[in-house]
């Protein structure tokens, strides 16, 4: 064939593709002239927050071009656009140090995500059917502010109650703001595992309502009650990055790390001692430590101060703490109570960290002190390789004057759950990614208390078991492609507010949540609009920031616009002074007297204690949406897409349970089945189970699959905070069939014997 | 038993080639359909993808690489057996080799098959021939992989060679037997054959060399089968024992499968004047021999991997011995010995068929464990026992193993449908009785240009 | 002198956390493959970290080891693919031409690591999730083996960046996805050829072993075992 010959027929055949492609509807799409200009094949850096948890480290989004279809003006075509292709941590941000976890590098998942709320939806079947019309963002606001408006007008404000996943920083003053001034009370945050015991006991020891900031890379001994602290609990990223200096980062030095808890979690398998006691007794075991330091003149009583104070008999020496009494109480022999001591005396700067399943017993608030005394005993709070307290960065009007603990989010819910009872619901609800219907145990009848909500408006980006009850959904962006700034509790060591501008334009019909509540309180109009006069949600950061632009020792304050660019390209304002900390000075509370925990069910008839634990990938559910989570191997037990049930060898022989089978776990208050996994590292009088499957209604990934331990759980308050004491639940456990276990790794052990080849 | 004449071993070998039974086409359409089945399961995992099979990681091979080593066993039966036969000139061959040749090229054609419907992407399994791309690519000469290549392909010439050059005469036989489009296909295939003493001169020396030549082939191939394990080090693979291991086992069921085989031709074409239980206790004696070699090396093995008690190889050893897999070894053991050694030992057993039968059914299902426990335990427990696994099959890899077997007998029953399955020819110059030919012909053998040129019966007078 | 890239895995800060395992998911388009092939032995994962339980409670011990593709010298998998797909690149990375892969799967078979992965279906990526993938980084077919590359679409574009900007590569300028991410900093990467670097200075440290090194095959990747507390205080002592 000829050349020219060639290219006739290939002109010829590629315009017959062209003309076929006519009659697919998929090619029909709009193509419409990108927003942004970008080099194709180059990647740009953007600045982001992380949001998957609490931690709120920084991040940088690997940006490139891509075609993407898109809606715009209520219009689907395709566009080129930037597109989030990859995330890492800042290595410029005090939290993240360049680094991230797992669960952050999922991010992009929820951007992408194909179940990702698309459009504004007004139900249109009966209340929790899931059925939906899409309606106009105009349309969706107006009833919004309809409802609101008809809330006003017969004098009910009080009457609208906001339900949130944690958010910080302005996105929370902007609802606070908004819900002020429109006179209903404050946002309550739904979270699982709230550390609120944590923070009244710091706010009660060292008057800093806030979890503390470890610095480990400097500490040369470590001991952990029950803190996931390289896992899921607190700043993992930070965490782990001060681990790694303390273990390998000082020459000849390499610091030493006790872990105090009844399963091995991730973070326990890195300990080099691993202890379990009985549950509920760490706070004894630590005072039985500050016991050995006191008597054998290690440390002296007075130099706990005020924390020490808040324990019953500290300034005798703790008596009733003598290790013949902890072993008795806790289970953990005296001589390695003394020899546990005497090595944290000998090699300072040592610290203790308390959190997860110690706190969440009856008696967490006595637990919490008894570790803050012994930190405070070790000399360690404010100092190198110790506790430190992170200042928060000023914030605006509405949460004005000194800082309170916040009561645990149980307790809350709790609240408007008999509110619903005694037939006093709130008239109206807002819900912002909060899914208080899977993280509480299911006899206290959560869904059943909201569906007596006459009105519910989801703002989240999901339909989940919550918000498949709302009658309106405004879905919001997802974090990249919003405006987010984030003053994070703890991590670092001086103060941080972290912003960052949206990393890629929106794919979908979405509107970011902060400028839904500046238009909705726009057209509300009257105290709520003048509350919040800012068009937009950037302009309230630009507002907020600008106030952060001081000058700096010798440093002059930069210029206004100037500044506002430099916090965007460096993704926050933050200082690394480690003096910022101040002065600590504790509130007045009754001395702590010993305590023992109290357990739902009694060991005659439950004679396991159930420990629901946060799951590693999915944390406490709100991540199981999410494939690359799903599929990530939990790290102990390998398992992907599923829950599973831990449990000691030996008490499964004693029942005749093997890997594998399907068992059943009751206590008093309902039971779930999953299959049970034969672990060598948890106590014999231990059941384990995962947090985090059992999902009812999330995403086509999660829905339907696994079990959801929070509903068995025993609807128990820790006294004096309000958090869920989610460890304090006894089960039986019996064998129901055959189960499907489906896990990554094969072997246990690195040499397995003959016995143990399957 | 009456001594046959020429004419009568004419019609009773040719008898299955000239006349077509209705049990003949029910037989095609049973197997026939069997073997559509398989290449239904076949293309059904071309559309979807391999994960259709059983197969995962770490278990990367399993039921198509069992069936491979397996056909290829299978294989040595023929060509090897009738190759040292006739070097050995043991007269009793003579009606056995056609039909153990035959099984030797079908049984590589099916097996040869299997590395390639194995691939991931079986369309481009023309990449594992060295052919001169324009981009100059060629396969990577250091995998054993590209040495099965050139193993299987060089047997399987040399094998076709082998089985084709005797067949030339009964084609020419046969040629001038029948009329029509038959006829005309045999002319051809008969190569114009003419029985002259420079042809049959030829097909001699011919046979004489092909003989020599394909016993070293026979066994490298098998060799070079376990080097694709030999040579990796996977715990238990990695062992100098493999190849003569795998070329016993080779023979050893390779005369399982050959006496099946004639077992079988025996019942279904009437040629119990042709297989006598002579040849079924000579070739049981073979056999004997074989499971007493078996047993040597599987023994050999097991004890030097205890012995050497490395960690990773005892692990695969006690899946086997006592694991999982112990209920499939000790199985196979039962099959390969402790059944057949009784059977086959005992004079009282052996020189009954059925015996001899019994114990080569037990001896194919006892190799393809064999294989299959080569192959599985030791993937599924490699050095790292975090990664070990497990391995299911499904119904496509049935399927295909049931097919396999099938298109054997599919194959087999075409052939014999089309070339008289015992060579006439040889069976004429043959010595032994019946039938009782050899009394005429008995100078033949000694001055065979001549001499074969005595043998009667259209040979010569057929006129082209 | 060419360039020979090597990883030091130091197991003493190795927490386990699995970050590396989504940071490579990430950053080589590695598919999920969903419940059911998971449950089926076929989930992939370039780089997993291994647990090893140890003894029995309450002295029931644990350990993590990451393992991703050791890039052996003498790697088992490259002679035995009879198509080069896998062979060795003259910067020593055991590389896999995924077009010239025809799925023999013999490569995985005498990897004594187990860190190749199959395609045994052809990845799906639910919409709009295939807006994530990395424009850098192929994605594999059907039938078609996978590994860990050391994110050599990252270093191919240091190399391109550096020699555009006519210099060497500086240690530590970038960083495979793992090792960027991985927050106790228990991974190194680099050039072991460049004497002064970081991953060549540890290579050298009397801490460091080779995963199943005794079988031969060289392999580039070097792991510190976790010390223990006691020997530590003999150090200081």
């Amino acid at each position: 064939m000829e050349r020219r010959d060639f290219l006739k027929a290939a002109a010829l055949t590629g315009a017959t593709a062209a003309l076929d492609n006519c009659g697919n509807p998929e090619h029909q799409l709009i193509r419409f002239i990108p927003e942004e200009d970008l080099v194709p094949g180059v990647a740009e850096y953007k600045p982001s927050i992380c949001t998957m948890c609490p931690a709120g480290c920084g991040l940088m989004v690997r940006v490139m071009e891509g075609d993407a279809e898109v809606i715009r003006h209520g219009e689907p075509g395709l566009i080129k656009m930037g597109l989030a292709k990859k995330l890492e941590g800042n290595p410029n941000h005090p939290i993240s140090q360049g680094k991230l976890c797992g669960r952050g590098q999922a991010g992009l998942q929820v951007t992408y995500h194909p179940d990702r709320l698309r459009h504004p939806l007004k139900r249109s079947g009966p209340r929790g059917s899931g059925q939906y019309q899409e309606v106009s963002w105009d349309e969706a606001i107006k009833e919004l502010v309809s409802r609101l408006s008809a809330l006003r007008s017969a004098n009910q404000p009080g009457s609208l109650a906001f339900l949130t996943q944690t958010v910080r920083g302005q996105r929370r003053e902007l609802m606070e703001k908004f819900l002020k001034s429109f006179g209903a009370p404050p946002a309550v945050t739904t979270e699982l595992f709230d550390d609120a015991v944590l923070r009244r006991a710091n706010e009660v020891s060292f008057g800093r309502p806030q979890l503390p900031t470890f610095d480990l890379a400097r500490a040369n001994y470590v001991i952990a009650f029950g803190a996931d602290f390289l896992g899921t609990w607190n700043s993992p990223v930070a965490q782990s990055v001060a681990y790694g200096e303390m273990r390998q980062g000082r020459a000849g030095v390499r610091g030493k790390f006790v872990m105090v808890e009844a399963r091995v979690s991730q973070t326990g398998a890195s300990a080099d001692e691993w202890i379990p006691g009985r549950p509920g007794t760490e706070g004894i075991l630590a005072l039985g430590l500050a016991h050995v330091m006191i008597e054998q003149k290690l440390r002296r009583a007075g130099d706990a101060g005020h924390a020490g104070s808040l324990i019953e008999g500290w300034s005798k020496g703790l008596p009733d703490y003598a290790p013949p009494a902890v072993e008795a109480s806790t289970g953990v022999p005296a001589a390695k109570i003394i020899r546990l001591a005497r090595e944290m005396a000998a090699h300072p700067p040592s610290l203790a960290m308390v959190g997860g399943a110690p706190l969440a017993h009856s008696n967490g608030m006595f637990t919490a002190l008894a570790v803050n005394g012994l930190n405070a005993l070790l000399g360690n709070v404010g100092n190198p390789g110790g506790i430190f307290f992170q200042p928060q960065p000023p914030s605006g009007k509405a949460a004005s004057g000194p800082p309170t603990s916040p009561k645990g989010s149980f307790s809350r819910v709790g609240e408007l759950i008999q509110q619903a009872q005694n037939g006093n619901a709130p008239k109206g609800l807002l819900l912002y990614g909060a899914n208080p219907v899977f993280t509480s145990p299911s006899s206290l009848g959560v869904r059943e208390a909201l569906e007596k909500i006459p009105y519910i408006a989801s703002l989240g980006s999901f339909i989940d078991e919550t918000s498949i009850l709302a009658d309106l959904i405004l879905p919001d962006h997802s974090p990249l492609e919003s405006w987010l700034d984030d003053a994070p509790e703890s991590g670092a060591i001086g103060p941080v507010a972290s912003l960052s501008a949206p990393a890629m334009r929106p794919l979908h019909n979405t509107r970011a949540m902060p400028d839904v509540l500046l238009e909705v309180a726009h057209q509300l109009g009257g105290e709520v609009a003048a509350a919040l006069p800012w068009k937009s949600y950037d302009e309230l950061l630009r507002v907020t920031f600008e106030s952060y632009n001081k000058p700096q020792g010798k440093n002059q304050a930069a210029k206004p616009g100037d500044f506002w660019k430099t916090v965007q390209e460096r993704g926050g304002v933050w200082s690394s002074s480690e003096t910022a900390s101040g002065a600590l000075a504790g509130a007045s509370h009754a001395p702590a007297a010993m305590l023992g925990p109290e357990f739902d069910g009694a060991e005659k008839d439950f004679p396991f204690h159930f420990l629901p634990y946060a799951s590693q990938m999915l944390l406490d559910g709100s991540l199981a949406h999410l494939p690359w989570m799903q599929e990530t191997p939990d790290p102990i037990s390998t398992a992907m897409w599923s829950t599973w049930v831990e449990i000691n060898p030996k008490a499964a022989d004693g029942l005749g349970i093997v890997q594998g089978d399907l068992v059943e776990i009751a206590s008093r208050h309902g039971k779930v089945q999953a299959s049970a996994l034969i672990s060598p590292g948890i106590a014999p009088d231990f059941i384990a189970m995962p947090v985090g499957q059992g999902h009812e209604y999330f995403t086509r990934y999660a829905s339907g699959r696994g079990a959801n331990p929070v509903a068995i759980l025993a609807p128990v308050a820790v006294p004096e905070t309000g958090s869920l004491a989610w460890a304090a639940t006894r089960v039986k456990i019996s064998k129901v069939g055959k189960g499907k276990l489906v896990l990554f790794a094969g072997g246990i052990r690195e040499h397995p014997q003959e016995g143990e080849l399957r | 038993m009456s001594e046959k004449t020429i004419a009568q071993v004419n019609e009773d070998l040719l008898r299955p080639v000239l006349r077509t039974t209705r049990r003949f086409w029910i037989a095609v359409l049973l197997l026939g359909s069997v073997v559509a089945a398989g290449i239904g399961a076949f293309g059904y995992q071309v559309w979807n993808g391999i994960g259709v099979w059983g197969i995962n990681r770490p278990v990367f091979w399993a039921f198509d690489i069992t069936n491979f080593v397996f056909w290829i066993g299978i294989s040595h039966a023929g060509t090897l057996i009738s190759a040292i036969l006739r070097i050995a000139d043991a007269g009793w061959r003579r009606p056995v080799t056609r039909c153990a040749e035959v099984i030797t090229l079908f049984a590589l054609m099916i097996g040869g098959i299997f590395p390639i419907i194995h691939l991931g992407r079986p369309w481009l399994f023309f990449w594992m021939i060295p052919y001169p791309s324009e981009r100059q690519i060629w396969p990577q000469f250091r995998s054993p992989l590209a040495w099965d290549f050139f193993a299987i392909g060089t047997y399987l010439t040399g094998s076709f060679i082998f089985l084709a050059y005797p067949m030339i005469p009964d084609f020419a036989l046969v040629r001038d037997k029948v009329t029509g489009w038959r006829k005309k296909l045999y002319t051809v295939l008969a190569l114009g054959w003419r029985g002259t003493p420079r042809q049959w001169h030829r097909l001699e020396k011919a046979m004489h060399i092909m003989a020599i030549v394909i016993i070293p082939v026979a066994v490298s191939v098998h060799t070079i089968v376990s080097w694709d394990f030999a040579m990796a080090p996977v715990p238990m693979w990695h062992s100098t024992i493999f190849g003569p291991y795998f070329v016993a086992g080779a023979i050893f069921s390779g005369i399982a499968g050959l006496i099946i085989a004639m077992a079988f031709l025996r019942k279904v074409l009437s040629l119990e004047d042709y297989l006598l239980p002579v040849h079924f206790d000579n070739l049981g004696k073979l056999l004997l021999t074989m499971c007493l070699v078996w047993v040597y090396f599987i023994f050999s093995e097991r004890l030097t991997v205890w012995y050497g008690n490395e960690s990773a190889e005892m692990a695969v050893f006690w899946t086997t011995q006592r694991g999982p897999f112990a209920p499939l070894f000790w199985t196979m053991v039962f099959c390969n010995f402790i059944i057949p050694f009784p059977l086959l030992a005992i004079k009282r057993f052996r020189t009954t068929i059925t015996g001899v039968v019994i114990a080569s059914w037990t001896v194919v299902i006892g190799m393809w464990l064999e294989r299959y426990l080569i192959i599985v335990p030791s993937l599924s427990h490699k050095y790292l026992p975090y990664t070990y696994g497990s391995y299911r099959p499904t119904w496509v890899e049935v399927t295909i193993l049931v097919a396999s077997n099938a298109a054997m007998g599919l194959l087999y029953i075409l052939f014999s449908k089309f070339v008289p399955i015992v060579s006439i020819w040889e069976l004429k110059v043959g010595s032994h009785k019946p039938p009782v030919v050899h009394h005429r012909l008995s100078v033949v053998r000694d001055s065979s240009p001549t001499g074969a040129s005595a043998i009667d019966d259209g040979l010569l007078t057929t006129d082209q | 002198m060419a360039r020979k890239w090597g990883m030091v895995v130091d197991l003493d800060r190795c927490t386990g956390c699995e970050a590396c395992v989504v940071a490579c998911r990430a950053e080589n388009n590695v598919p999920t493959v969903g419940e059911d092939q998971a449950g089926r032995g076929r989930a992939m994962h370039w780089i997993r970290v291994e647990r090893y339980w140890e003894g029995e409670f309450p002295e029931a011990r644990l350990k993590f080891r990451p393992v991703l593709c050791q890039q052996c010298d003498a790697a088992p998998c490259e002679p035995t693919c009879p198509t080069y797909a896998s062979h060795h690149t003259s910067e020593g990375l055991n590389a896999q031409i995924y077009n010239r892969c025809i799925g023999t799967r013999y490569c995985a078979n005498a990897c004594p690591y187990s860190v190749r992965f199959f395609n045994f279906y052809n990845p799906v990526w639910d919409k709009p999730f295939h807006l994530q993938l990395n424009p850098d980084v192929s994605v594999r077919e059907v039938g078609v083996m996978e590994k860990c590359t050391f994110c050599v679409q990252r270093i191919q574009a240091a190399e391109i960046q550096a020699e555009a900007e006519q210099r060497d590569l500086k240690d530590g300028e970038f960083n495979p996805a793992c090792v960027q991410t991985c927050p106790p900093k228990a991974m190194v990467f680099g050039d072991l050829n460049d004497p002064g670097s970081e991953v060549a200075r540890l290579t050298r440290s009397n801490r460091a072993t080779q995963l199943l090194g005794e079988l031969g095959t060289r392999p580039s990747v070097t792991y510190f075992e976790a010390e223990s507390w006691e020997e530590g205080e003999k150090d200081q002592g």
